[in-house]
């Protein structure tokens, strides 16, 4: 061991092998030295404190400067500490399995391989399973629960919007009756509910439950019965192929597990809502270009054209550019107009409303001032 | 060398650890926090951020071992795994916790729309049960001399008053803070042990008070002239780690802090600054980003920027949130290494220690926790270190 000859004297062993003991049943700080023979011995004096296999002996962690040891065999939290350096290496070159227990290189690989693989299978659920399960799931939901959801929405959206039901008889007469033209042409039944209400927005939607409903917004931008028919044909659409529940259970469970997935990077709000907006966005796009399809189909049944919805959509929203984006979660309405014109077909059947009826739908809110002065593109 | 060149006369004493002077000290170098920090934020970004437990380990372990306290290093023996399993069995928890949230709410709202908004209440009761729960997972984890500290108590009756206090905040705008605290305090403290000590805490919410009631006038104004917010902050979290850490008691030990009020400014302007500067350099990315994509649709600069195809561009998207990553993760490796590592280091040497004789021979006692209040913790966003 002693390479250095000038070396001053020093007694052997004792002092050079010092090093500090906690036992771990107390907390006393003794004085040891170690002993090595087949085993490491420590002792303070001439007891000895215990002995400790080399191939046991495991690294703790310890302040720069320092080597500390720990036995997980003999006790789990008894600490051999050593500060000098020489038997600090004498110790590490006697321990082979010292660093056992650290993770190193092949465990930061082992983290990383599985957080990847994880990361993989939780977005193929996310952007393959999930549709399939909401759709599988949709239709097992009871009708009782998805009325009980529709009522929620529907008080909610009242107060947020501070609607209210429009309920001019005149008006309300001619609504009856489009919507049941509508609905008996899309083949559903009498539990559908709907009506309209006093908002400027131009809109419409369908809640879970069957019901839908017609902001007074989008009134006042139509021009005849037959914009506002397929608006509504679009709508029941939705409520036939059960879209809000299927939408409900989708983003739910894609909330939760992109949300699971990106975790506790800070900031990261932004980006789980980003990329939950991109899946779900596609997905509604979906949804909506299905339910132009049956508002098509439901029009042509009727006898009556399905371009006009599609002009009002227009003119609802203006020119919205070129290119569909992926974030949209609507198809362009430029696009929809386009489909709603290739596929349409000139008008075959009887007008849906009297011109008499239609102007009483018109002013079904009162004739309350002039509602559609500025507002936010349709949600239809 | 000199040592070797000199034949002492007495045979030299033996090497000792010396304990060094101050009753605390820090030795670890922030090149190597910083190293960690960085590392870290690269394997979260490869991991999609599972590599968080791992990380919090890590840093922990770091502080942990470098705070030498009457010589000796602390040692944390939690890992990165068991909190890894806490976050899935809290997963496992939750999950139907969040069900029944939602039905309930659905009743509620079924009554009265809004009328499920107090359930968060609920959450917020179990936000404070995570923390009492990890805050117990941590202690059994630390271990001095060998000998661990632990923790007893009940983390729902923990929950429960900390839930009735915030009521109390609410009411009072406020004002009860420093009695919400010492109150909650008080009860971690009484069933915190080290070894055989055991623990208790003797701040009174009155001092609090008395070094820090200026902050509740100027808070008002802070909202309207903002850039006075941080330094309220800063000396908010002065005084309060100064009027924590003297309340500490263990046994006869004695814990005693000389933080300024305005130790910590530095640390929360530096933060400021590095994030103003991050936010700078995405804004210049962001630029050299459309102007790529907008040269590489091989339109006219100026056509591109006026169409809304910019915002449609799928490489442009991708671009925009890979650098935002990378961003966030900037911002975490500043965050931790000003506000997890300096201030630690800050707030660690205004300590003093006071009959730490009392520790120089304490029986081990007390068992591990799981790691179940982290993983709440984590799963309901509920800070902790």
């Amino acid at each position: 061991m002693t390479m250095d000859s000038d070396a001053p004297e020093i007694s052997k062993t004792p002092p050079a092998n010092a090093a500090t003991y906690f036992d771990g049943a107390s907390s006393r700080r003794r004085a040891v030295t170690l002993h090595f023979a087949d085993r490491l011995e420590i002792s303070d004096h001439e007891q000895t404190l215990a002995v400790w296999d080399y191939a046991d002996i495991r690294r703790a962690d310890s302040p720069s400067g320092m080597l500390r040891l720990g036995c997980p065999t003999v006790s789990a939290l008894a600490r051999l500490e050593v500060r000098d350096g020489a038997l600090a290496s004498e110790l590490v070159s006697r321990c082979a399995r010292l660093d056992e227990n650290t993770p190193g290189r092949r465990g930061v690989a082992v983290i990383v391989g599985w957080s990847l693989a994880a990361a993989v299978s939780i977005v193929a659920v996310v952007l393959f399973g999930l549709p399939l399960i909401a759709d599988r799931l949709a239709v097992l939901v009871p009708e009782a629960f998805e009325r009980r959801l529709g009522d929620v929405a529907d008080s909610q959206i009242k107060t947020m919007f501070d609607a209210k039901a429009c309920d001019d008889p005149a008006g309300q007469r001619a609504f009856v009756k489009l919507v049941t033209a509508i609905r008996e042409s899309a083949g559903l039944d009498t539990s559908v509910q709907s009506g309209v209400l006093s908002s400027p927005i131009p809109n419409a939607f369908a809640l879970p439950g069957g019901r839908v409903y017609l902001f007074n917004g989008l009134l006042a931008k139509a021009d005849n019965a037959d914009e506002i028919a397929g608006v509504l044909a679009h709508e029941l659409g939705h409520l036939k192929h059960r879209d809000s529940m299927r939408g409900l259970i989708r983003d739910g469970s894609t909330s939760f597990l992109i949300g699971l997935l990106f975790g506790d990077i800070t900031g990261s709000s932004a980006l789980i809502f980003g990329s939950r907006t991109l899946v779900t966005s596609s997905h509604s796009r979906e949804a909506e270009t299905n339910a132009d399809g049956f508002a098509i189909d439901v029009m042509h049944r009727l006898g009556r054209p399905a371009k006009p919805t599609g002009e009002l959509l227009l003119r609802v929203t203006g020119k919205e550019g070129k290119g569909l984006s992926i974030i949209s979660t609507h198809p362009l309405s430029e696009d929809r107009l386009a489909r709603m014109s290739r596929e349409d077909r000139s008008a075959s059947g009887p007008p849906l409303l009297t011109s008499e009826e239609w102007r009483s739908l018109k002013s079904i809110c009162d004739g309350k001032s002039d509602p559609a002065k500025k507002s936010d593109p349709a949600k239809i | 060398m000199n040592q070797m060149s000199w034949p002492p006369q007495v045979p030299p004493p033996p090497p000792m650890p010396v304990p060094p002077p101050m009753p605390v000290a820090f030795s670890g170098s922030r090149g190597e926090f910083f190293d960690l920090a960085k590392r870290g934020a690269a394997l979260e970004l490869v991991t999609l951020g599972f590599y968080r437990f791992w990380l919090l380990t890590d840093i922990r372990r770091h502080l942990w071992s470098n705070t030498l306290i009457d010589g000796d290093a602390a040692e944390y023996t939690g890992r990165g795994k068991e909190l890894l399993i806490g976050f899935l069995v809290a997963l496992a928890i939750l999950v139907p916790v969040y069900l029944g949230y939602f039905l309930i709410g659905l009743e509620a709202e079924h009554y009265q729309a809004f009328a499920s908004i107090p359930l968060v209440a609920f959450f917020y009761l179990f936000g404070q049960f995570a923390i009492f729960r990890a805050r117990r997972y941590r202690m059994t984890r630390t271990v001095w001399r060998g000998v661990r500290f632990w923790m007893t108590g009940s983390g729902w009756i923990y929950a429960l008053q900390a839930s009735l206090w915030g009521l109390l905040m609410i009411l009072t705008l406020g004002m009860i803070l420093p009695w919400r605290a010492a109150a909650l305090e008080r009860y971690k403290m009484r069933h915190s042990h080290y070894g055989d000590l055991q623990g208790s805490f003797e701040g009174r919410g009155w001092e609090f008070f008395k070094r820090g009631w200026w902050l509740w006038l100027l808070t008002p104004i802070a909202i309207y002239i903002s850039p006075i917010a941080p330094f309220l902050y800063a000396g908010y979290k002065a005084i309060e780690w100064r009027w924590w850490l003297s309340g500490l008691r263990f046994g006869g030990v004695r814990l005693e802090s000389s933080l300024p009020k305005s130790a910590l400014i530095g640390l929360y302007w530096k933060v400021i600054g590095w994030m103003a500067l991050l936010g700078l350099v995405f804004a210049v990315y962001l630029a050299l980003c459309a102007g790529l994509v907008a040269s590489m649709s091989g339109e006219g600069l100026t056509e591109f920027f006026k169409t809304p195809e910019l915002m449609r561009s799928i490489p442009l998207l991708v671009l925009v949130g890979l650098g935002y990553l990378v961003m966030a993760l900037a911002m975490n490796v500043v965050m931790r290494v000003y506000l997890t590592r300096d201030l630690w280091v800050t707030v660690l040497g205004s300590v003093n220690i006071i009959g730490i004789e009392a520790a120089a021979n304490v029986a081990a006692r007390g068992d591990l926790a799981n790691a179940l209040g982290e993983g709440f913790a984590d799963g309901l966003d509920v800070g902790g270190f």
